[in-house]
């Protein structure tokens, strides 16, 4: 389970290993946006390019897009962040916020023991 | 029908079970569905039919809602009333499954928000935890530990709700 859930999230972290796609989850994070609206955004980007970020992010579930008459709505899917989170920060916080407070009680207190 | 200026939530999940089962889970009657905050759910499952998601002893009701549509195994769309924030308008939730390879995929839709509802965002934040405590419970047939001792202080602490969520009260209102 746990190997299949790195797996998945593959896709996703080569998702995010861009800063115009990583853009463009900002500003879907503000809400749903057409694909046009999008676009516009990036100067110097072409419409086409951030189509295909779009499809990128889409493969990766991290943009869940829905057809609205002519124009694409195009929404921020939560959830692969959150499994991430769960999978990566939320088991690794606690230990290294132990360590850093660890480490820096060890460097202060070597830091007053050469003072004095 | 949302106006445009509506908020939307759409979340998605891939679940490594078939279809079938994610669909059984969440038209489940009767009984507990775990990843819904252990919610019963009420209703006759075709369209106009009423619903109603009641606390595990059905003593209070968190959602009121009517059936919109029902195509098993793939939609599933009723409106929603949360009955904690009293009477506001309804809103849309939409579940959609479809097959992927070696599994389902599962697509919540919860639409028109407007400025009136409160907690848009809480309930966005519901949704997120309601997911994975689907795929975890299909996948692995059981929730985290820290959810289950979660749900047990919720048992304890059910008399601090309002009391507009006591069974006997929501029935009196027209929603």
């Amino acid at each position: 389970m746990e190997a299949r859930r790195s797996k998945d999230l593959e896709p996703v972290w080569r998702a995010l290993a861009n800063p115009v796609r990583r853009r463009i989850l900002d500003l879907l994070c503000d809400g749903p946006k057409p694909t046009g609206a999008l676009a516009r955004k990036f100067r110097r980007h072409s419409r086409f390019a951030i189509m295909q970020h779009l499809g990128v992010l889409e493969d990766a579930h991290l943009v869940v897009r829905r057809k609205d008459g002519r124009t694409t709505m195009n929404f921020l899917n939560p959830v692969p962040i959150q499994q991430i989170h769960d999978r990566w920060v939320s088991r690794y916080q606690q230990p290294w916020t132990e360590s850093l407070v660890d480490l820096k009680d060890q460097l202060e207190r070597d830091t007053r023991s050469k003072a004095g | 029908m949302p106006d445009p200026g509506d908020i939307t939530h759409v979340l998605s999940i891939d679940i490594h079970v078939p279809v079938q089962q994610v669909w059984h889970e969440i038209t489940k009657t009767g009984s507990i569905q775990r990843p819904l905050y252990n919610c019963v759910l009420e209703t006759e499952l075709r369209p106009g039919s009423r619903l109603r998601y009641y606390s595990p002893n059905k003593k209070r009701v968190f959602v009121v809602g009517e059936v919109v549509e029902v195509d098993p195994p793939r939609k599933f769309a009723h409106t929603y009333h949360f009955v904690q924030n009293g009477k506001e308008p309804a809103t849309l939730v939409t579940w959609e499954l479809s097959e992927i390879p070696n599994g389902c995929r599962v697509t919540l839709t919860h639409a028109g928000f407007t400025s009136v509802h409160k907690g848009a965002d809480k309930q966005k934040a519901g949704w997120l935890e309601i997911l994975g405590l689907l795929k975890s419970e299909l996948e692995t047939g059981t929730i985290p530990m820290r959810t289950r001792l979660l749900y047990s202080v919720m048992g304890f602490t059910m008399w601090m709700l309002p009391k507009s969520t006591k069974t006997g009260e929501v029935e009196k209102v027209t929603w």
